[in-house]
């Protein structure tokens, strides 16, 4: 339960500590040495940040107390050291999911305060990956949309091996070929051009 | 509907589900309520905190601090190169490099061997 005091109390002994540590010490402290060491002992302290894996019992119900879950809920991801820790393994629901007419604390995501997040939480949201049930089943769904794919590539790939056109044949002028309004010799008889057969 | 089957995104819709007509065991609703209980004191906290009068600043939410550090913080702490973590970082990290470098390679040489021999047919025109 942190208090509202706490709040300003952090501000205030940030305050002092940069006054101090600039004064007292000649080398120019970094802003993140100031703050992990002077602050007040209320706010977030480590033992509530996510740590390692936890291997014995009494971790685990500190975890689960940690993450505001219950002993039965918690369950860490396994450990195979892909950098989860003690992180809970909530189970992969889209908030797409959750009770629309509920009044959570915060609408837009449908969460409440203090709620454990999943790790995947910003995928989870609703503007992107829904989980919620479909009309008709998943299978079903992938396999009209690939038979679909499939069927107009097939159609695509044949047109484009055995191609069907109208016939043409290139343009053919009158006039032996336009011969005057090529810039032929008016004088000349020009050599007969015949488009037909008989 | 009741051939419906799920999906990893495509859950079961809840008049389907047949837990929700066969769970009356007391565990089942000791753990309920041990889960409500815990609700409703993250939402006193939160309430009590929203309504104060006399709050000027943000209220922290400590579970999305928690989020943050185990995304960003807690993660190279917590890795350990084993079978699996060297697999996936050799076949995204390294042999793209390797791949790309050869395909790439060979491509280029083969329309550069084209254009000595003067067999090769430019895709586009560079003056009409």
């Amino acid at each position: 339960m942190r208090g509202v005091e706490c709040q300003s109390g952090k501000m205030a002994a940030l305050r002092a500590g940069l006054l101090t540590r600039a004064l007292t010490k000649g080398k120019t402290p970094r802003i993140s040495e100031i703050v992990l060491g002077t602050r007040a002992a209320s706010g977030t302290t480590k033992d509530m940040l996510p740590g390692p894996y936890p291997k014995t019992p009494e971790e685990r119900a500190a975890a689960a107390k940690k993450y505001n879950m219950t002993l039965e809920d918690y369950k860490p991801f396994p450990d195979d050291g892909q950098g989860h820790g003690d992180y809970p393994m909530l189970p992969d629901r889209s908030q797409h999911e959750r009770d629309p007419w509920y009044q959570w604390d915060h609408p837009d995501l449908r969460r409440n305060w203090g709620e454990p997040i999943h790790y995947d939480f910003d995928m989870y949201i609703r503007n992107r990956v829904d989980t919620s049930p479909s009309p008709v089943d998943w299978r079903t769904m992938r396999n009209s949309l690939l038979g679909f794919l499939g069927f107009m590539a097939l159609m695509f790939g044949l047109g484009e091996m055995f191609p069907s056109y109208q016939p043409v044949a290139p343009k053919q002028y009158p006039y032996n070929n336009l011969y005057l309004e090529r810039g032929g010799d008016p004088e000349k008889q020009p050599e007969p051009v015949n488009h037909y057969e008989i | 509907m009741a051939d419906y089957k799920e999906a990893p995104l495509a859950t079961r819709p809840k008049t389907l589900d047949p837990a929700e007509y066969f769970n009356l065991s007391p565990e089942y609703r000791r753990s309920e309520e041990a889960r409500a209980a815990l609700r409703s004191q993250l939402k006193r906290q939160y309430l009590l905190q929203l309504n104060n009068p006399h709050r000027q600043e943000l209220i922290d939410d400590p579970a999305l601090t928690r989020w943050i550090h185990a995304r960003g913080k807690n993660v190279y702490p917590n890795f350990r190169p084993t079978a699996k973590t060297s697999l996936i970082g050799g076949l995204f990290g390294v042999l793209p490099l390797f791949v790309l470098y050869f395909v790439f390679k060979t491509d280029r040489d083969k329309r550069e061997a084209k254009i000595k021999a003067g067999t090769y047919e430019r895709p586009y025109k560079v003056s009409s």
